[in-house]
């Protein structure tokens, strides 16, 4: 084992099994690798790239996070193609069309965004402000404003971020704020701001459930806009009593009032460690972390930046300590594989391994975890892994740069893609970068460092090597032009049949 | 504790987690022992069936009797001459003409007006709390899922539970235990070629100890890899003896249901199945599309009981409905109905004491349009859990909940 493995990081850190708080949210000093750089690219984004964890390593820890943290222009297109508008009037299929290609839009963005970080916050906000497309009637068009509030805030203050998502139309829909009137109020917001959205269940009582409902009445949607619009007639504007505290509240003042309290850092401390670092964050980490966080007036791009650099986010004990949803696996597989684009098969993949795409199951989110894994999603994942890996496209192939906005290229952008997992793959030759393309034990080093940074045992990396050099009987067989790619292709797909590959 | 230590090694130690303990129990240990008493707990099967999508039961179970039906339904009514007749009252949809075969064998129980308090009207939250069996928490497994990491049934076996469809429905999850999840039999696998696959043993079973990292998850993701792989190449062995005694009708349903007669002819040590039918999301144009999928359910019912009868397994084997929600009580404007509440269930099979439980809900007395419910769905639950499975059930259901007479 070498000094800059993460098990020795985990050694310095985590010497009896407790946490030392005060060395554990401190810059990491330790050696910086191919392995640290990939384990950042696989928390902060979707996974890296070959070019960008060598570009990543290169660049050492802190300018890597740096590089990850400072947003660039970005032209990726904000807007799925064609005509995503839909009506309860119209038919189900062009309603099935509006919503993969929204679908498809943004799982394009995430593979190709110039700003991963950002798109990976993205997802994190929309697992956790869950709203689902087409549940309750959202429609495709109101999920794309509800993912660009979260870009916009993406990094940004999550306190104002909680104001505007009171008052976000998809959430007004998906958790009953347009039924919230002045004579009926409908705690279904108030109920689940509180409970996971803010404080956290145990922190506030079903009274001030009630009293917030009553604040947040008037906050509607326009029938005609589909804009937020403050409804003055429907809207309560008695006194309230809110933890503790009484006023003539509106549902901004509750928002307020819930940002003052420490309950709510704690509670989005936990689920940034949680997402980002470790599941079961030690109590003592939790409450340093919702220190920071409460004193930067819940600075999200700050907390990223303090986590990402921090010595506890590089111990072994955050190293592959977490499941790969399935987004976070096809989007990395798509970038070890130089993919142009996403493609429909994709979708439906996802939805195999038990995720829809801006739909998660309930208003709680993707619970994550061991709750990704069982026979039937995890042959899902190594299926789709492996018809990926042997994807190559029929026929002509849009050219290369066509496919850096795949959008473009039919009305709804997803016929092209329509029987395809990704646009065009990078050469099989270049997922093996620098080997001796004639060697069975260079080529398979390679294999390994790109898919999984040689997580592997010295039996699976012997097996992946006999699987290079033999037949499918044990017969040896050389390395050539003839079958150079084919066993490339056919060791990636065991390499990402790995255990290890399953783990973030 | 060498004794404990020998009872874990048999596979039944998990079962001292019960709080309760009976006689049904003790036969229940017995048997996954390796003691298999025919028709006992241990050899008993359950298979649910998800009408999903919302099945009308009005249409389902029609209330011929009553003029409030064809008053609530002029256009969209079974009208009474067709009805298959249970009583001077009730009846069977005429294209259920295969349960109704089933019924007069005294192997139907129907159980009218079931559902739960605090109706939810959508189809994904009112079907996630029928599969996890919590209309007032959002919980994370499902009830089944839950009875098989409780049920202490031998880790080895595989196929404890299995579900039948492309996706695994949220009543199967579980902590602990894996349920593989089988479209049809040639999908079911990991679709490497054959000189990958010859690699594919070792590179899916790692020594945890020898990565160049350690992970609280590393354990559970081999041992899933290894149980999909191991699952998916024993399959097909497994049911190699057997052969269908009835021709299946070729629908997708009945499909599933032979693929679930070759693993249950197994005798695998499968507790539980899971297969749907569908949509019965029925807003317009109601009649063709449930008349439709009702035929479906009830000639693939009758050919799989046939199947399993001539396997002498139908006395082991207990099949349970169960649907979201029924329908509005008046139909719309487009000859359909809208999301609504209570339906009947039904309970097939040979050990199902047939007949009709409960009473029809009132189509006049009505709560906002919807039928009012009187039977709560996890009293099913508990009544199949303990008098059929042979488990404790408020473990499983979180609570304890009266059980019926139909077991």
């Amino acid at each position: 084992m070498s000094a800059d493995s993460p098990v020795a990081a985990q050694n310095e850190y985590r010497p009896s099994g407790s946490l030392d708080v005060a060395s554990a949210l401190a810059p990491y000093h330790g050696p910086w690798s191919t392995k640290l750089a990939a384990h950042l690219l696989r928390r902060a984004s979707f996974g890296g790239s070959p070019q960008e964890i060598r570009a990543a390593t290169g660049l050492g820890m802190h300018a890597a996070v740096d590089k990850l943290t400072q947003l660039v222009s970005d032209t990726f297109p904000t807007q799925p193609p064609g005509d995503i508008s839909y009506g309860p009037l119209s038919d189900p299929a062009q309603r099935r069309k509006a919503v993969i290609a929204t679908d498809l839009w943004w799982l394009n963005r995430a593979l190709l965004t110039p700003n991963p970080l950002q798109e990976r916050m993205v997802y994190f906000w929309s697992n956790h402000f869950t709203s689902g497309i087409g549940q309750k009637g959202i429609p495709p068009q109101m999920m794309v404003n509800q993912f660009a509030l979260f870009r916009q805030y993406a990094l940004g203050n999550y306190a104002q971020l909680t104001h505007q998502i009171a008052r976000d139309p998809a959430m007004l829909h998906y958790l009953d704020g347009i039924a919230n009137r002045k004579q009926h109020p409908n705690e279904n917001f108030a109920r689940e701001l509180m409970e996971l959205f803010t404080l956290g269940v145990g922190n506030y009582s079903e009274a001030d459930v009630r009293q917030s409902a009553r604040a947040f009445t008037g906050f509607t949607v326009d029938r005609f806009s589909q804009q937020f619009i403050f409804n003055p007639r429907q809207h309560d504007d008695g006194v309230k009593t809110f933890l503790g505290r009484s006023g003539n509240f509106d549902g901004d003042n509750i928002v307020d009032i819930i940002m003052e309290q420490p309950a709510t850092a704690r509670f989005m401390a936990r689920k940034f460690l949680r997402t980002f670092v470790y599941d079961n964050p030690e109590p003592e980490l939790i409450a340093a972390v919702a220190d920071a966080y409460r004193s930067s007036g819940y600075d999200s791009g700050q907390l990223m930046s303090l986590l990402l650099r921090s010595n506890v986010f590089y111990s072994g004990r955050a190293y592959r300590a977490l499941v790969k949803s399935p987004l976070e696996l096809a989007i990395g597989a798509l970038k070890t594989l130089g993919a142009t684009a996403v493609g429909l098969r994709t979708l439906g993949a996802l939805n195999q391994m038990g995720q829809l795409v801006m739909n998660p199951p309930n208003v709680a989110g993707w619970p994550g975890g061991a709750l990704w894994m069982n026979t039937g999603t995890l042959l899902a994942r190594l299926n789709y892994l492996h018809q990926l890996v042997l994807f190559k496209p029929a026929g002509e192939a849009p050219a290369a740069g066509a496919m850096t906005n795949p959008m473009a290229m039919s009305p709804m952008g997803v016929d092209a893609l329509a029987n395809a997992p990704a646009g065009r793959l990078a050469d099989p030759a270049s997922w093996v970068a620098g080997a001796a393309m004639n060697d069975p034990l260079s080529v398979s080093e390679r294999v390994l460092e790109t898919v999984v940074q040689s997580d592997a045992t010295v039996e699976q990396q012997q097996n992946i090597l006999n699987y290079i050099a033999t037949d499918g009987v044990g017969n040896r067989v050389a390395l050539s032009a003839e079958n150079f790619e084919e066993k490339v292709r056919g060791a990636v797909s065991l390499a990402m049949a790995l255990p290890s590959y399953q783990l973030a | 504790m060498a004794n404990r230590r020998q009872f874990i090694q048999q596979g039944v130690g998990a079962f001292a987690g019960f709080l309760a303990v009976d006689s049904i129990f003790a036969r229940a240990a017995r048997a996954a022992g390796g003691v298999t008493l025919p028709g006992s707990v241990g050899a008993r099967s359950l298979v649910v069936v998800n009408l999903q999508g919302g099945n009308d039961g009005l249409n389902t179970l029609v209330p011929y009797g009553d003029p409030n039906y064809y008053r609530v339904r002029p256009s969209i009514n079974i009208p009474a001459g067709e009805v298959l007749r249970i009583d001077s009252s009730l009846g069977l949809n005429p294209n259920l003409a295969g349960l109704k075969a089933l019924y007069d064998q005294q192997r139907v129980a129907i159980l009218q007006g079931v559902h739960y308090p605090n109706p939810n009207l959508s189809h994904f939250r009112s079907t996630e709390i029928w599969q996890t069996g919590a209309p007032e928490h959002i919980v994370d497994t499902g009830w089944a899922g839950r009875y098989l990491d409780k049920a202490g049934l031998p880790k080895s076996n595989l196929f404890k539970g299995l579900a039948i469809g492309p996706i695994l429905p949220k009543m199967m999850v579980s902590e602990k235990t894996d349920v593989p999840t089988i479209d049809n039999l040639r999908g079911f696998g990991f679709r490497n070629t054959r000189d990958e696959q010859a690699h594919a043993d070792q590179i899916l079973n790692g020594d945890g100890n020898r990565y160049p990292f350690q992970s609280p998850y590393l354990e559970l993701v081999q041992e899933v890899e290894h149980d999909a792989h191991a699952s998916s190449t024993q399959l097909p062995h497994l049911v190699a003896g057997y052969k269908p005694a009835v021709e299946y009708p070729k629908t997708p349903f009945a499909q599933g249901l032979n693929l679930a007669a070759a693993v249950l002819a197994a005798d695998v040590g499968t507790k539980i199945l899971y297969i749907s039918l569908g949509s019965f999301d029925t807003h317009t144009g109601q009649r063709v599309q449930q008349d439709r999928l009702l035929e479906q359910f009830g000639s693939g019912m009758k050919a799989f009981y046939d199947d399993l009868a001539a396997h002498r397994l139908d006395g082991q084997v207990l099949t349970m409905t169960f649907s979201e929600f029924g329908r509005r009580v008046e139909e719309n404007a487009n000859r359909g109905t809208d999301h609504g509440t209570a339906a009947p269930m039904f309970l097939i099979g040979g050990g199902v004491k047939g007949g009709m439980y409960g009473d029809h809900p009132s189509l006049s007395d009505l709560d906002f349009g919807n039928l009012k419910w009187h039977t709560d769905f996890r009293s099913v639950y508990a009544t199949l859990l303990e008098r059929w499975l042979g488990v404790p059930s408020a473990q499983v259901l979180g609570s304890s909940f009266s059980t019926l007479n139909f077991v």
